[in-house]
C-alpha cells in the first residue's frame, strides 16, 4: 500500500497544525526558573520538552513542512535548546547521574539538528566505554531507545539491533490478541527507535514488519473505538514507518478531524479543558505525536514518488 | 406471545441437549423431546432455527444417528416461520439468514429416513458480499453469524470465501477477543478450526485461543456449543468433551462420554455416509 492523497492531506493538516501548536504554546512548557540538573520531576516538564524537540527534529530532518513551518520548528529547536541553557543542563545532569539515559536520549534529538554540546560529547564518549554503562538494566524497548540515541548521537555503543530486537515483545511476534494498551506502547516504541521514527523502515527486521502489518488494522480498529486517540496516533506512525507503510486513509481522516482548530490533538475522548496550563499539560504528548506522525506519512509519500 | 427471554431460554436448552448428545450422551433424539418437554411450543421452534444447522453437530462429527422424528421436528420449525428472502435486493440479515437455513436444509436432506422436503435446498445467491473483505471488522461478524456453516460436510460459497479468507478471519477473531466478544471469537475460531482441518495455513495459532476463551468466554450453552465443534475440529477431542460444563447445565457425561481418538476423522465419515438434512435461521444475536 502506497500512502494515498487522503492520507498526505490528512498528514499535512496534522503535522502544520499540529506544530503551530507546539509552537504557539511553547512557553507553557518552559522549565520553572531555577530548575538544575536535580529535577525533582522529570517527566513534569523536562520531558515533555525532549518530546516537543523530538517533533520539531523529526519535521526539520524529513524537510518536508513548507518555509514557515520549518522555520517554526528550527524556532521550537531554538527554544527548547535555551530552555537546556544550549545543553548545559543534559551535561550537567549526566555527569552528575553517570547511568542515567536521558541526557543522551534528549540530546540525540539535537544532534539529529547539528546541534552539539563539546562538553557532553567527551563525556558521553567516556560514558559509552563503561561496562557499567552498557550493564544497566533496562526493559528491552527502552534499551533500543538508548541504542537508537548512541547511534545518532554518533557513538559506539556496539549494540546488536537485531538482538535487541529479538529481546522485545514484538520480537516474539507473539499472540496479537495478547496485547494490553501499556503493551502497545512498547511495541510502537520497539518500532520508533529500530526505524529511528520512519527514517530507517529497513531498520525494523522483515519478519516483524511482517507481523506488524498483520495485525496493526486490529490495534487501531479496537484502540479508535474506546477513543484512546493518543495510542492510536502511535499507531499512525507505526504504520507509516514500515517498508511497506500501511495507512488506512480512514483512521488519518478521523484523525486529523478530532484536531482542534488551533492545532490541539486531544490525547482520548474526554472532554478538553479550556485552561490554556491544562491543555498543554494534558494534550502536548499527543500533539507531538501527531506531529510526528504527520511528518513522517508526508516524507514516506515524497520518497516513494 | 413469547418473549425474547423465552426464544434465548429455549435456544440455550436445546444447545445444551445438542452439547450433551456431542459429549456422548449420545443416541437418542434431540429436537422431538425439545419441542415436546418446552414450556412455550412456540419458542422452542423458533429455537430449532436459531440453531439450525448445529443441531445436526453429533451426527456430523462423531456419527451419532439423527432420527426421522428430529428431522420431521426440523421441518416443523421452517413451516412455522418463513424462510426470508435471499435475492440480491434482500438486507444482509435476511441474506445471512438465508444461507443458515440453506445449511440446515441442506443437512435435512440428507436425513436417513426422512421424507418429504419441505425446504429449498437451492443456494442463496453468493454475492461480494461474500468475498470483499474489504471492511474485514463487518464481514467477520457476518462470517461469524454464518458459523453453522463451519462444519465439516458442508461445501459452498460460504466455506470456499472462508477459504480465501485467513488473514480477515484471524483480524475479526482476535479483534473479538480484544473486545471480549467471546461468543464472536468462537464462532471465528470454529471458521480458523475448519480451515485448520483443511490444511489451510493460519496467521494466527487456534490453540491458544481456544484454550483461552475456553477460560474467559462464559457460561453460554451456545458459545459452549460453538467452543466444542472448534475443539472437535482442532482435533481437541478430549476437550470438545469436556468444555464448558459449568456453563452447560449439562450433566456430566463421563464414563464412555469422552472419545479423545480420531473424533476429527469422523468429521468427514459422517457427513458423507447418514443423510440428514435441514435449514437454519436467523442468528439473534448481532454481534457489532
Amino acid at each position: 500500500m502506497t500512502i494515498s492523497a487522503p492520507v498526505a492531506t490528512a498528514a499535512r493538516a496534522m503535522a502544520d497544525r499540529a506544530l503551530s501548536w507546539l509552537h504557539a504554546h511553547r512557553a507553557l512548557g518552559a522549565l520553572p526558573p531555577g530548575t538544575t540538573e536535580e529535577l525533582t520531576d522529570p517527566d513534569g516538564v523536562y520531558k515533555p520538552l525532549g518530546e516537543s524537540t523530538l517533533a520539531a527534529s523529526v519535521i526539520l530532518r524529513d524537510g518536508m513542512a513548507g518555509p514557515g513551518q520549518l522555520a517554526a520548528a528550527q524556532s521550537l529547536m531554538d527554544f527548547t535548546w535555551l530552555q537546556l541553557r544550549k545543553g548545559d543542563m543534559l551535561y550537567e545532569r549526566q555527569l552528575r547521574h553517570t547511568l542515567m539515559t536521558d541526557p543522551l536520549e534528549m540530546y540525540a534529538h539535537f544532534v539529529r539538528c547539528g546541534y552539539r554540546h563539546a562538553e557532553l560529547d567527551r563525556l558521553l564518549a567516556h560514558r559509552a566505554r563503561l561496562r557499567s554503562v552498557h550493564s544497566v538494566e533496562l526493559l528491552p524497548n527502552r534499551r533500543l531507545a538508548v541504542a537508537n540515541a548512541a547511534r545518532i548521537a554518533g557513538l559506539d555503543h556496539g549494540e546488536d539491533f537485531g538482538a535487541l530486537a529479538r529481546t522485545t515483545w514484538l520480537g516474539a511476534t507473539p499472540e496479537p490478541w495478547a496485547i494490553n494498551w501499556i503493551t502497545a506502547y512498547a511495541m510502537t516504541h520497539t518500532v520508533f527507535h529500530l526505524t529511528d521514527w520512519g527514517g530507517r523502515p529497513e531498520g525494523l527486521p522483515a519478519p516483524l514488519t511482517s507481523y506488524v502489518r498483520t495485525w496493526l488494522p486490529v490495534w487501531i480498529d479496537i484502540w479508535r473505538e474506546v477513543q484512546q486517540w493518543d495510542l492510536v496516533a502511535e499507531l499512525l506512525i507505526v504504520g507509516a514507518s514500515l517498508s511497506e507503510p500501511y495507512c488506512n486513509p480512514d483512521d488519518w481522516e478521523a484523525m486529523a478531524a478530532l484536531q482542534h482548530e488551533d492545532g490541539l490533538v486531544p490525547c482520548d475522548g474526554d472532554p478538553v479543558d479550556d485552561d490554556p496550563a491544562r491543555r498543554f499539560k494534558e494534550h502536548q504528548h499527543t500533539t507531538v505525536v501527531a506531529a510526528v506522525a504527520g511528518s513522517i506519512a508526508l516524507a514516506r509519500a515524497a520518497r516513494a514518488q | 406471545m413469547s418473549s425474547r427471554a423465552a426464544y434465548a431460554a429455549a435456544a440455550d436448552e436445546l444447545a445444551s441437549r445438542v452439547l450433551r448428545a456431542l459429549r456422548g450422551a449420545g443416541g437418542a433424539a434431540l429436537v422431538a423431546p425439545h419441542l415436546d418437554s418446552s414450556p412455550d411450543a412456540l419458542a422452542a421452534l423458533a429455537a430449532v432455527r436459531v440453531i439450525g444447522a448445529d443441531t445436526f453437530t453429533p451426527h456430523i462429527l462423531t456419527g451419532a444417528p439423527f432420527h426421522a422424528a428430529d428431522a420431521a421436528a426440523v421441518a416443523r420449525a421452517f413451516e412455522e416461520f418463513p424462510v426470508p428472502g435471499s435475492g440480491p435486493s434482500a438486507r444482509p440479515d435476511e441474506r445471512t439468514a438465508a444461507w443458515r437455513d440453506w445449511a440446515t436444509a441442506q443437512l435435512l436432506a440428507r436425513t436417513r429416513g426422512y421424507v418429504g422436503n419441505p425446504v429449498a435446498t437451492v443456494p442463496p445467491e453468493a454475492g461480494d458480499d461474500l468475498t470483499d473483505t474489504t471492511d474485514w471488522q463487518r464481514w467477520s461478524v457476518r462470517m461469524a453469524q454464518l458459523a453453522p456453516l463451519a462444519t465439516p460436510c458442508l461445501d459452498g460459497p460460504v466455506r470456499d470465501a472462508a477459504r480465501g479468507a485467513a488473514l480477515p478471519l484471524s483480524r475479526g477473531l482476535t479483534r473479538s477477543v480484544l473486545r471480549r466478544d467471546f461468543p464472536t471469537a468462537v464462532r471465528l475460531l470454529r471458521w480458523l478450526a475448519l480451515l485448520r482441518h483443511d490444511g489451510i495455513a493460519l496467521p494466527v495459532d487456534p490453540e491458544p485461543v481456544l484454550e483461552h476463551v475456553r477460560l474467559l468466554g462464559g457460561a453460554s450453552p451456545r458459545t459452549a456449543l460453538d467452543l466444542a465443534v472448534a475443539a472437535h475440529l482442532l482435533g481437541d477431542g478430549t476437550h470438545a468433551g469436556t468444555t464448558n460444563t459449568r456453563g452447560t447445565n449439562a450433566r456430566s457425561t463421563n464414563g464412555n462420554g469422552t472419545d479423545p481418538d480420531n473424533r476429527a476423522d469422523s468429521d468427514t465419515s459422517a457427513g458423507a455416509g447418514t443423510g440428514t438434512g435441514t435449514t437454519p435461521h436467523l442468528p439473534t444475536e448481532a454481534q457489532a
